[in-house]
């Protein structure tokens, strides 16, 4: 039994919770589907979403040569990161050089990738999640269960009781959301304005202005930079996209799929840095992507927004939650994701999917998710094997992978042992 | 230098096939009779409140109806004489915190989500969101219908900063119940002109 079913069937226990998940994740993929019946060029969006990633990973050498030299153009100091250690070590000396102490952060899944909080609060950098939900699962030293969501999985009570440990609530037994998030706004406040560096992520880069987008409800990003003097932006390589027409497209499409809102609150452009700070810093961050672009199979798993609509509809997400899967972004396209960055450590989430390819028929970008899940499955044998075979077929794929002709030669030579596995796996 | 230098390389290596950039010029986009009609709905549907105004009344008369007890107004506009403190020339943005009313102007709306573009045109953008309530004087005569004909529009100005805002401050964090005043302003308010 792979971790993933393991964990689902603890989840499964507690039937009156699950079914309150998977009843509040049902929700919003009807909240997104009102918002994509009310659009009649709908689909024709997500087809053109689809063919403009396509286009940008395809030219993302170029597409990023133009994104970094219109950021510096601006202003801004743009630094390459080729993995996590580097990133880190990277914000660590931006925020030395300025004396940093005390950061605020809006939502990044690039951070949590990188590890980056433990990272700088090992290097004695207090870091302060802004967005609500980051920062009760902070404060309860979590993960988050969902990229947009990300403390979906609590009850009112739990939060309620962590504001009264954590002395952000005074009123003893009051855990309305309301007043719970009335009671963060006035904590939050403070760290906003003795913060000594903001840090956000980005939901898109554009290549002809160098503007930084990034989307939120609750403006956190923007209070994160409206008073501390030095400005941090991360963003992973495929979130750069070419122009403002590109940009229409997908603005329209992430918050539909993502909340089933109509647009997020606050769609901001960072540009330069505020009158008197420090100038910008923007950190392009690899981190195995530029590798996954050369996944014949699996690349075009770059072309995803993160918008978490293939969560939402997952029957297996919605019934096992997202601390159910081994790698950080759960549901299908985290299953995706943990398979490219290391599919000895995540192979036990392949099995969290019925194949029903509800995911795809409603992601905004159109990555084929259920398929790609398909082909890994396919590989399951290399990954699973014993460790003498192991080395061997790994070998092996990592040169079929860079030689096309090898690889088309090879998928029947894979097919075999996946037949012999298939029963005891998948029944 | 030479991450950059690499990871452009490993990218070039790993590139097959180059897609062809589709035309945007057949996307039917959702266009209204009554853009600002349609304005109006969805930004009553974000949570702001709309107050249409003739050209010849006093907005600061209908922003003191609104916010009557409001002590501290902020705002560098040359319309409002009502302000207290002005976004060009605090010492520092985190003087603005506190502000009960902050008076800005919006560039344009946009009738399908009812947003609307504020470039930054003050010193603190501050103003933008930590005032408790916002104000907001948009022309009725700039509305675009749709993201599209939005962002053909859109311009940072010298600040290099700018945001689309629609409606107050949200999140919906907590057990998915919607509140309204998150970390920015608690309420937004669109005087249309």
């Amino acid at each position: 039994m792979s971790r993933h079913s393991k964990n689902a069937k603890a989840f499964l226990k507690d039937a009156k919770y699950s079914e309150w998940h998977d009843a509040t994740f049902w929700a919003v993929r009807e909240k997104r589907d009102n918002m994509a019946h009310g659009l009649p060029e709908w689909e024709q969006l997500r087809q053109k979403a689809s063919q403009i990633k396509l286009h940008t990973l395809s030219h993302l050498d170029e597409y990023l040569e133009q994104f970094s030299a219109a950021a510096e153009k601006n202003g801004a100091i743009v630094h390459w990161a080729a993995d996590a250690a580097q990133f880190n070590e990277i914000v660590f000396g931006i925020l030395s050089e300025h004396g940093v102490k005390m950061i605020v952060k809006s939502k990044s899944m690039l951070t949590e990738e990188c590890g980056m909080n433990p990272y700088l609060e090992g290097k004695g950098i207090e870091v302060v999640e802004t967005d609500l939900g980051e920062r009760i699962i902070q404060l309860l030293g979590q993960a988050p269960s969902h990229i947009v969501m990300p403390a979906v999985h609590l009850t009112p009570d739990q939060v309620g009781e962590l504001f009264e440990r954590e002395g952000i609530s005074s009123e003893i037994g009051n855990h309305d959301p309301t007043y719970l998030t009335y009671r963060a706004r006035l904590s939050l406040r403070n760290e906003f304005l003795t913060a000594d560096a903001g840090m956000t992520g980005a939901n898109f880069g554009i290549a002809a202005t160098g503007d930084i987008v990034v989307c939120t409800n609750e403006g956190n990003a923007d209070m994160s930079t409206s008073c501390p003097r030095l400005h941090i932006a991360a963003l992973g390589l495929e979130k750069v996209i070419p122009d403002y027409d590109c940009l229409a497209v997908f603005q329209r499409l992430l918050c539909r799929s993502a909340t089933g809102q109509p647009t997020t609150t606050y769609t901001s452009h960072f540009r330069k840095a505020r009158p008197g700070a420090a100038p910008m810093h923007i950190i392009l961050v690899d981190n195995g992507r530029s590798e996954w672009l050369g996944n014949p199979e699996h690349w075009q798993t770059l072309k995803c927004i993160r918008c978490g609509s293939c969560m939402n509809t997952c029957p297996v997400y919605r019934r096992s939650g997202g601390y159910s899967y081994s790698y950080f972004i759960p549901g299908p396209v985290g299953v995706n994701l943990g398979m490219l960055r290391d599919p000895r450590a995540h192979s036990g989430n392949v099995s969290a999917c019925t194949l029903c390819l509800s995911c795809q028929s409603v992601c905004p970008v159109k990555v084929n998710l259920g398929e790609q899940i398909y082909k890994w499955r396919q590989m399951l044998p290399v990954w699973n094997a014993e460790p003498a075979g192991k080395k061997i077929l790994c070998k092996g794929m990592s040169m079929v992978y860079n030689h096309p002709l090898l690889y088309k030669a090879a998928t029947g030579v894979v097919k075999k042992p996946f037949h012999s596995l298939k029963t005891d796996s998948d029944e | 230098m030479s991450s950059k230098q690499d990871i452009l390389g490993r990218i070039r290596a790993g590139i097959r096939e180059r897609y062809e950039m589709p035309s945007l010029a057949d996307l039917q986009a959702t266009v209204f009779p009554d853009p600002l009609e349609a304005f109006i709905t969805a930004s009553l549907a974000a949570g702001s409140k709309v107050v249409e105004i003739s050209p010849s009344s006093d907005i600061n008369a209908t922003v003191r109806e609104l916010f009557p007890d409001a002590k501290v107004i902020a705002s560098n506009l040359p319309e409002i004489n009502i302000a207290t403190i002005n976004p060009d020339t605090v010492g520092s943005a985190q003087e603005l915190n506190g502000t009960d009313v902050g008076i800005i102007r919006g560039s344009f709306g946009v009738a399908e989500n009812g947003c609307f573009w504020i470039p930054q045109a003050m010193k603190e953008k501050a103003v933008c969101f930590i005032s408790e309530n916002l104000v907001i004087l948009l022309p009725k005569t700039e509305i675009v219908n749709n993201m599209h004909e939005a962002y053909r529009r859109v311009n940072l100005g010298d600040y290099g900063y700018g945001t689309f805002i629609s409606g107050p401050s949200k999140t919906a964090d907590i057990a998915q119940t919607l509140v309204m005043g998150a970390q920015a302003a608690r309420s937004v308010t669109v005087l249309l002109v």
